[in-house]
């Protein structure tokens, strides 16, 4: 297999291009919609989640399912009528209910009047979450912080060890796969109300740490390349080259990589569903952005600044797929 | 040869090592594994300490901590966060709402002494029945079952309960006798009636003899002591006319407030803890039941291990022999990088668990980039001995740097993260940075270790379809 990345590179751009921007235009409709470009959960907005399972140790406890509009109707009653309400579990014995922030005594109160009608709760399989507005906000800009320092991070280091625009176009990468990935939730809080946690902080940070990792291979191999290239060759030849030679690397990497994270979502517990679904489509977004987009955007910044060698010799040479790396 | 053997030496110590450690030193799991609360305390600014320095961070905290410890539970842990928050983590608390209660309260006691004035006793014993008459009624509309009204007599009563309340703040004069007297509070039965609690005090020798004047005061005046926490009367016993010479003396009292046995804990572990120097408010709670920590803990562990089971498998089939050496060191790693948890004590959280299975990615990477490098090495018709030293060392720099980009956004992530993400950053941090040392260590080692030995020293063992690559 061997792919000429450079050839194609208005078609890569449009192909990003395009999912960039439905991922934005999402966004925007969320915006409108929401008041946030994501569906925000708990984590951000502040609230209170209660995650309750009725007790089914206790005799007749379990008998009929629980019903969303009894719950409604007790929500009512206590001033909580615009809270949201789902039945969960596939005997539909659980409750999901989000509510505005209550304190110690509401919480209490709720849950005492929600146990008089529904039937006594197992507290071992229950969970509640409160977090104070304030903190949500905290938890976003220290996300949003730790983003910008490893951008600039990542930045200095490649900026050193590579050139300013081979950091430069790293970063590019980052931003796409970024964009991708917040744009991809955006359109599946939509679609499926999915909500983001802060969790799904870590994941595009983790998200950055590994597309940079393929980016990085990438641009090691061309400078590497570059430097042992006596022909004078084109800059796209040599990129293309490079991108083939790490190629299978990066598939493999990026399989034995994929193969945990599938089995978390498939199977792991309900917490890790999304996060392990942002770092597939992170992940995903990070290989073809290193292959497609850091590699070309290189080859396209270089010629236009007359680094790109000799001209482009006429018409691409794919059958010449001989290994290359022979060196002195 | 011989740095090789001393190599083999270090690894074969450090994972036998790593294995004692992990037998001996068990794991800290997080609350979200474990069960339990987590409460986040932000401490606010009042009128008389406007601002919040670390001195009243450390007051407030030691508060906390005393309250934490009466509450019985096992390993709390008490830190502070930032510049104004108190992280509390009570592993096993399944109701959080006793745990809230007593480290949110400010609980301060007073005692204060019934003016002489008669006029503000009248008002306030209309008051109260005009409060009681209300109730009366509130009860037979309960009853009737009609919710809008019932909801009304509600809002009277307790607008009704509100003016009791402050008329009992001036009928009540402020005496020097308060919590900071206290030297003991503890729950005790009240004698009469099944059921109720009392909250029994022991006072300092400041606080004995305020309390023997104040008594001495008030004995057989009819006026009553008032006992007030947070602002509110609890309870106000009048004092008999016996102690008119002496006051109650020996330092001891009682708040009788028909109290629980829960209540009156709580209040006792409060009281007993110190008032708080500062309002603190709690700005987050979470909560997991043991059990749906448990379920999500074993649903993630046996997930993440059928996916590396899967990779191990990958592994052996597309690189062969390089393959089975890869496996080897990524067991290595696995240990390693668990044993460094416990070791550090590093608390595993889920997202723990998840930077630990992604760093296996990583170390996989390593390997990979290095394999990768070997057979092109092989294809171009070096030597085997040349092709895996140099794919070692070509490797080297892609690794460095991908590993240092990682180690830049986990740094970012710990410096600036809290709670969960400084979990998963400091398990991701630790996972790259041992997964360096296994592969270009560990697979180098154990791989020229394999072909030193006659049989493995194929190149089909490394590279299928060599001989094909070499004939076109």
């Amino acid at each position: 297999m061997r792919l000429n990345i450079n050839k194609q590179r208005q078609l890569w751009w449009t192909l990003s291009a395009a999912v960039v921007v439905a991922g934005l235009i999402s966004m925007v409709i969320s915006w409108q919609q929401l008041g946030a470009p994501l569906r925000p959960s708990l984590d951000f907005v502040g609230g209170t989640r209660l995650q309750l399972e009725l007790d089914c140790s206790v005799p007749g406890n379990c008998d009929r399912p629980i019903e969303s509009g009894t719950v409604r109707s007790i929500l009512t009653s206590q001033g909580l009528g615009s809270s949201s309400i789902q039945v969960v579990g596939e005997e539909r014995q659980a409750l999901s209910i989000r509510t505005s922030t209550l304190d110690v005594e509401q919480r209490t109160q709720l849950v005492n009047s929600l146990t008089e009608e529904l039937g006594s709760f197992d507290a071992q399989k229950s969970q509640i979450d409160t977090v104070g507005p304030t903190l949500g906000r905290q938890l976003f800009t220290q996300g949003l912080l730790a983003l910008i320092v490893s951008f600039a991070g990542i930045i200095v280091y490649l900026s050193f060890r590579f050139q300013f625009d081979y950091a430069l176009f790293a970063i590019v990468a980052l931003f796409h796969d970024v964009l991708i990935t917040v744009g991809i939730f955006s359109i599946l809080g939509l679609v499926l109300g999915s909500e983001v946690d802060s969790l799904f902080i870590v994941a595009l940070l983790t998200i950055i740490g590994f597309s940079v990792n393929d980016t990085v291979v990438i641009y090691d191999r061309i400078r590497e390349t570059l430097a042992q290239d006596k022909l004078n060759r084109p800059i796209d030849q040599i990129v293309d080259e490079a991108v083939n030679q790490t190629l299978g690397r990066s598939i493999n990497t990026t399989a034995t990589t994929m193969l945990p994270l599938v089995g978390i979502f498939l199977f792991g517990g309900e917490t890790l569903k999304y996060f392990a679904l942002a770092l597939i489509v992170g992940f995903l977004a990070g290989v073809y952005s290193s292959l497609f987009l850091a590699s070309t955007l290189l080859t396209w910044w270089r010629e236009r600044n007359g680094q790109g060698m000799s001209p482009v010799p006429e018409g691409p040479t794919p059958g010449e797929a001989s290994p290359d790396s022979n060196e002195g | 040869m011989q740095k090789n053997r001393s190599l083999l030496a270090l690894i074969l110590v450090l994972v036998i090592a790593a294995i004692v450690a992990l037998v001996n030193v068990p794991f800290r799991l997080g609350l979200d594994l474990q069960g339990g609360s987590q409460l986040t305390l932000l401490v606010r600014p009042s009128p008389e300490v406007p601002q919040i320095t670390s001195s009243v961070m450390e007051a407030v905290q030691s508060v906390v901590r005393n309250r934490v410890d009466a509450l019985g539970v096992s390993e709390p842990i008490v830190q502070s966060v930032g510049t104004d928050q108190i992280l509390v983590q009570l592993p096993g608390v399944s109701d959080p709402a006793q745990a809230e209660r007593v480290l949110g309260g400010t609980a301060v006691l007073e005692f204060r002494e019934e003016t002489a004035s008669q006029e503000i006793r009248v008002q306030l014993d209309v008051r109260i029945q005009e409060a009681t008459q209300i109730a009366l009624e509130l009860e037979a509309l309960k009853a009737s079952g009609e919710q809008g009204q019932i909801a009304e007599k509600q809002a009277e009563f307790d607008r009704k309960r509100e003016e009791i309340q402050a008329l009992n703040l001036q009928l009540y004069e402020k005496t020097p006798l308060t919590g900071s007297n206290l030297e003991d509070a503890y729950p005790e039965p009240a004698q009469v009636g099944a059921g109720a609690w009392n909250v029994g005090l022991v006072f300092d020798n400041e606080g004995g003899e305020l309390f023997a004047q104040l008594t001495r005061n008030l004995a057989g005046t009819g006026r009553t002591l008032g006992i007030f926490l947070d602002e509110k009367l609890i309870s106000s016993p009048t004092v008999p006319a016996e102690f008119a010479t002496t006051g109650i003396t020996g330092g001891r009292a009682v708040i009788q407030g028909n109290f629980t046995v829960q209540d009156a804990n709580e209040l006792a572990v409060q009281l007993r803890g110190g008032a708080l120097p500062v309002p603190v408010e709690i700005v987050e709670n979470r909560t997991v039941g043991a059990t749906l920590g448990r379920d999500s803990i074993v649903r993630s562990i046996y997930a993440g291990i059928g996916g590396l089971v899967l990779v191990l498998i990958f592994m052996v089939v597309y690189y062969r022999l390089p393959g089975v050496i890869a496996d080897l060191s990524l067991v290595i790693y696995a240990i390693l990088t668990l044993a460094s948890f416990s070791l550090l004590g590093v608390t595993l959280t889920l997202p723990g668990i998840a930077g630990f299975i992604l760093s296996i990615g990583m170390a996989v990477d390593a390997n990979v980039l290095i394999f990768e490098r070997t057979r092109e090495e092989l294809r171009a018709g070096k030597s085997l001995y040349r092709s895996v030293e140099s794919g070692f060392y070509r490797a080297f720099s892609s690794i460095l740097d991908s590993n240092v980009t990682t180690l830049i956004a986990c740094v970012a992530l710990f410096w600036l993260g809290a709670g969960l993400v400084k979990g998963f950053a400091l398990t991701l941090g630790i996972g790259v940075a041992v997964s360096m040392f296994t592969a270009i260590t560990c697979s180098r080692t154990l791989m020229f270790l394999a072909i030193s030995v006659d049989d493995l020293r194929k190149p089909e063992l490394f590279c299928p379809n060599l001989q094909n690559v070499r004939k076109v």
